[in-house]
């Protein structure tokens, strides 16, 4: 029988990283990002060996770069007459409560792109019909189309971006309801607005990266999705706005796997790099969604792996302020000049000189790195080090508890998958904290991302709006989740659909609010469901060995591992070092 | 005293913070009426046992210096551990009669919530009368009582649409119970007596750092003032601020007495606004904790416009007084430093409501231009920041239409930075209800700084016809109300065209 390859290929800000799993073995490359990011994907898979996956999945950071460093089409919006500067007015809050100069990021159409169109749909209907000869021409490389209430009756909204279509067909046209046909006009016509404007940026990328896969014998990728699947290039292609949490979504697949091969189905994803951290909650072997996510100050409504995070890393900078409070970040000293430690110029203290000086990082890290310590005391000067890391474990307990306790989940439940190249430091102290009492450090810590990819189901994510009493609707599917609430209330509870959505969403709103009221009508909001095609179980055997017992260091390949005191373990056959307290 | 902190305490202090945040997501997130669930109009903060305010989840300006009275009047009354006070009597603890406060006793110290409630009874639905001249005719007075189902019965009884009030009263009984566990989780941690320790270094470190920003102004004494536009003739706020090394005294000497409609303040507001300017100037990072407002002293002649005594009305003070004593405050300071051109000064309250609905909606404005950046456009300027209700939210659950809602350019000041424009709202009404509006800035204009203009005047029409500031009347279908909002002034003097 032929052997089946998979190969997942992840380009991060700083190295690109691939996995290749091949007849149970698993291989690893890492080479560094090229600005053409087509050229570090082939590079990496040359690094790798893959010259003949049968299945390549891809994550990348084009779109979230496009977006952040405002790189996108010059991008026009259509709303309704009269409500033409919704993406100006935003939700009317303030940047800042008590800084009264600083103001929101410019949104993505400035006002002059602004245009509207009489004809308005209310919660009942048409008032007053569409008048397509109040649509002016419009003088932009992409377009996005929010109309009011689009969401429940998207007639005009289609009509006008037929319209469009019909007369720019050069130009992507993005309708609001085809990409987030929720109720609140804002940050639809926001999602809207980042789609259309990313649009031709990854287009032009994702046409050139199967272009270079082609004349390289590689299959042509499937994309990561913010949703944790993968879906073709000519879908991810047509909503770019759905891939902008590409790569860390890849990342928390990955640790969804470890777990499981470890024999956990609840875990929470640790990721502690350079400059952030990110987490994720798994329950059930299923990472957590939520279906909406900031992204450089702006909202995008879309589902997304319920991904949270906090500025705080290795390199994040350590200082006091005017109160004399210690604090770390959220500056970083990035990858250059790094660390003090680092010898290359950077004179600031950061977590990782305060690790260096705890004997919890080796001074020459495995790619040969040599750390200095004297030019880490002397940056830490008169701080105690230990007080830098309970300082940057706060930080990060307050987002391991967002996402877990805050939530409703017990974390005694939930395994810690520690990954990035700094989470394995912190991941036993933060157990302690937080109540877990068993740390997965994966084998391919440095590269989980990618081994994510390489294991990541085929996923189509849609949403139905309904707004209506849900004793007036019949035949829901069984499968997928709704979103309900009482009638009268704004945010909804999520309950899976085929059991007794009344019953089940009482019980979950006592569980979160602490009182649940059977006399109030239950409203359902939306009906998500996705189709998902399963991809390749990931088995794979390591012959890693290794064991500790706190306190002690451990340096494996990929990371550099702390097992405090009342901590011990061992590699299990995956390759997976599994740390248990032991008091 | 000391200069850095035990992180140990500071450790501590961050699991506070979180448990006042996390009390204010559960209010909003089970809230039903629009001005909790949308527009976030609550804070949570959390008390040391001796009543000194800790942290507070970040809201709404005007709550932060107003809690303490409300925790100071529930302690009078000696609560056991677990009970829950239930209060909005502007005079016991309170604000405005809409923002009603629970207070809970907890194993360390309290914990507060405080939301602006869509109606709690009174002459008018919503609660926001334009012409009331006594407290009894804003709404049911709630002087501080314990909470239980009857009273919770008896409150809700007495206000419009009981069914919502009923709800969002349990979001914030839930909001307490939340605060309880995790307070009682983080004892059993850290040992009781740890987190008061924490408690009085999370004050401390506030303190410290407010003085050191207060430090940085020049010692003097700098007057200011404002003018409030009631129905007839004019109101002023006159203040005194002396700046001496790191600590403030704000004197209202001089101001206008009571007045005999509602723009009065309860003398909590009048701080609140004060905390407010000197929080912006001396360190805005600042956490909020009654530490920052230590060296805050302020005074006002009593009874006067800005330190009402019973039972005068105060329904617009909370909202339109807050925001002139904030400018008057400013303008004081800018004889020491830089400080913003006027903001929009107003919070353009909008009630509409009968038997059937009551809704409430304030509406942002232009922000005043700084030395070095341009004002902020169609934003709340100092003591609110409510998000506005969404057009499809509203309209799936009000008999209202918006019809417009844009931005107004060009009326934000001119200058070498512009004031930020104002917004312009238009509604219609589908069905017979009455209409309040409380609004300032209709006769003067935001002033500018430094050479900049002022930014335009707001103006409220109902039908193109052109409303005083204040006013309450009967609205049938189709009425169609139209608000334009004040720009913000500008900074220093515009480059000159012929450039």
């Amino acid at each position: 029988m032929r052997r089946v390859a998979v190969l997942g290929i992840d380009v991060g800000g700083t190295f690109t990283d691939a996995v290749l799993l091949e007849d149970g073995h698993v291989r690893t490359a890492k080479v560094s990002t090229t600005p053409e990011q087509e050229q570090a994907v082939l590079a990496a898979a040359l690094a790798v060996g893959a010259a003949a996956a049968d299945r390549f999945t891809h994550g990348t950071t084009v779109a979230t770069n496009a977006f952040l460093e405002r790189k996108g089409a010059r991008t026009a919006l259509v709303t309704t007459r009269g409500f033409e500067h919704v993406l100006h007015l935003r939700r009317q809050n303030r940047a800042s409560l008590y800084d009264l100069s600083v103001d929101h990021p410019d949104p993505l159409v400035p006002l002059d792109r602004s245009y509207g169109v009489v004809g308005r749909i209310e919660p009942d209907g048409e008032r007053v019909p569409l008048d397509l000869t109040t649509l002016p021409e419009i003088d932009a490389d992409a377009i996005a189309v929010c109309l009011l209430f689009s969401f429940r009756d998207p007639t005009h909204e289609l009509a006008v971006a037929d319209e469009l279509r019909r007369r720019y067909p050069d130009k992507p046209v993005v309708a609001s309801h085809e990409v987030a046909p929720e109720f609140r006009e804002y940050e639809r016509a926001s999602t809207t607005a980042a789609d259309a404007y990313l649009g031709p940026v990854v287009s032009r990328y994702l046409r050139s990266l199967a272009e270079a896969c082609g004349s390289a014998g590689l299959p042509e990728p499937l994309v990561m999705r913010s949703s944790g699947g993968v879906a073709t290039l000519e879908e991810a292609a047509e909503h770019p706005s759905w891939i902008l949490v590409s790569g860390p979504a890849g990342g928390v697949v990955g640790a969804a796997r470890v777990a499981q091969l470890a024999g956990f189905e609840n875990a929470i994803a640790f990721d502690m790099g350079g400059t952030s951290t990110d987490v994720c909650l798994i329950a059930n072997g299923r990472a957590e969604r939520t279906n909406e996510r900031q992204v450089g100050g702006l909202p995008i409504r879309l589902p997304t792996i319920d991904i949270h995070t906090v500025g705080a890393g290795g390199g994040s900078i350590v200082w006091r302020d005017s109160g004399g409070a210690l604090q770390v970040g959220p500056q970083s000293a990035g990858a250059v000049p790094g660390p003090a430690c680092y010898g290359r110029g950077g004179m600031e203290a950061t977590v990782t000189d305060a690790n260096l000086l705890l004997d919890r990082l080796p001074q020459r890290l495995a790619d040969g790195l040599e750390l200095d310590p004297t030019v880490a005391a002397a940056a830490l000067a008169s701080v105690d080090p230990a007080d830098v890391i309970a300082v940057v474990n706060a930080e990060m307990l307050r987002a391991l508890r967002l996402v877990s306790v805050e939530r409703g989940h017990d974390p005694r439940d939930f395994a810690l998958v520690a990954f990035g190249g700094a989470g394995p430091l912190h991941a036993c102290e933060l157990s302690d904290e937080l109540g877990c009492s068993t740390v997965l450090v994966p084998e391919s810590a440095g590269v989980l991302s990618a081994l994510g990819l390489a294991g990541s189901d085929e996923r189509r994510d849609r949403v139905r709006s309904y707004v209506r009493p849900l004793a007036e609707i019949d035949g829901l599917p069984t499968e997928g989740a709704a979103d309900l609430r009482y009638q009268g209330q704004s945010f909804e509870l999520t309950v899976p659909l085929g059991g007794d959505l009344a019953a089940d969403f009482h019980a979950s709103h006592a569980e979160r609010y602490g009182y649940a009221d059977e006399s109030r009508p239950v409203e359902l909001v939306a009906v998500r469901t996705a189709d998902v095609n399963p991809g390749p179980v990931l088995e794979f055997a390591s012959d890693l060995v290794a064991s500790a017992v706190g306190p002690v260091r451990l340096d494996l390949a990929g990371a550099t591992c702390w097992v405090p005191e009342g901590w011990a373990g061992e590699t299990d056959s995956h390759g997976t070092l599994r740390l248990e307290r032991t008091s | 005293m000391t200069t850095t902190m035990d992180v140990e305490l500071q450790v501590i202090g961050s699991a506070l913070r979180a448990v006042a945040e996390e009390m204010g997501a559960i209010l909003i997130r089970s809230a039903f009426s629009a001005n909790i669930k949308e527009r976030r109009d609550c804070s949570t903060a959390i008390f040391a046992p001796d009543g000194r305010m800790i942290v507070q989840a970040e809201h709404i300006p005007v709550h932060l210096g107003a809690m303490p009275e409300a925790v100071a009047a529930v302690m009078a009354l000696d609560p056991a551990d677990g009970e829950i006070y239930i209060l909005n009597d502007p005079y016991t603890g309170g604000t405005h009669l809409p923002d009603i406060t629970l207070v809970s006793r907890t194993r360390v110290g309290f914990a507060v919530s405080r939301a602006h409630h869509a109606d709690v009874g009174g002459m008018e639905p919503a609660s926001l009368p334009a012409t009331s001249r006594e407290l009894y005719q804003e709404g049911m007075i709630i002087p501080p009582t314990l909470l239980d189902e009857r009273i919770l019965r008896l409150l809700v009884a007495n206000m419009r649409n009981p069914d919502e009030r009923r709800g969002d009263l349990r979001a914030q009984i839930a909001a307490h119970r939340l605060a309880e566990a995790r307070l009682d989780e983080l004892c059993e941690k850290r040992s009781s007596a740890q987190v008061v320790s924490a408690m009085d270094e999370l004050y401390a470190y506030s303190e410290r750092r407010i003085r050191a920003g207060l430090e940085r102004l020049p010692d003097g004494v700098y007057r200011g003032s404002g003018v409030l536009e009631p129905a007839e003739g004019e109101l002023t706020i006159e203040v005194a601020v002396t700046v001496a090394g790191d600590q403030v005294e704000i004197d209202f000497a001089g101001t206008s007495p009571q007045h005999d409609g509602n723009l009065n303040c309860p003398l909590a507001v009048t701080r609140s606004a004060c905390f407010f300017v000197v929080r912006c100037l001396a360190d805005p990072d600042v956490p909020a904790s009654g530490g920052a407002f230590a060296p805050v002293a302020v005074r006002a002649p009593e009874p006067c416009l800005v330190n009402a005594s019973p039972p005068a009305a105060v329904v617009a003070g909370n909202t339109e007084t807050s925001s002139r004593i904030t400018d008057a405050v400013f303008a004081a300071f800018s004889q020491a430093t830089d400080v913003p051109a006027q903001g929009q000064g107003t919070m353009n309250n909008t009630t509409f409501g009968n038997r059937r609905f009551t809704y409430y909606e304030t509406i942002g404005g232009g922000q005043g231009a700084s030395p070095h950046s341009h004002g902020p456009s169609g934003v709340h300027v100092a003591m609110s920041n409510t998000l506005n209700t969404p057009v499809e939210a509203l309209e799936l659950s009000y008999p209202l239409r918006v019809e417009r809602y844009e931005l107004r350019p060009g009326s934000g000041g001119d200058g070498a930075q512009r004031g930020g424009d104002g917004v312009l709202r238009e509604l219609r009404v589908l069905e017979e209800c009455r209409l309040s509006v409380l609004c300032e800035r209709r006769r003067n204009r935001p002033r500018g700084m430094a050479g900049g203009e002022p930014g335009a005047l707001g103006r409220t029409r109902l039908n193109g016809k052109e409303l005083p500031p204040k006013a309450t009347l009967q609205l049938a279908p189709g009425d169609i109300v139209l608000i334009e909002t004040p720009g913000g002034g500008g900074w220093g003097p515009a480059p000159s065209s012929s450039d």
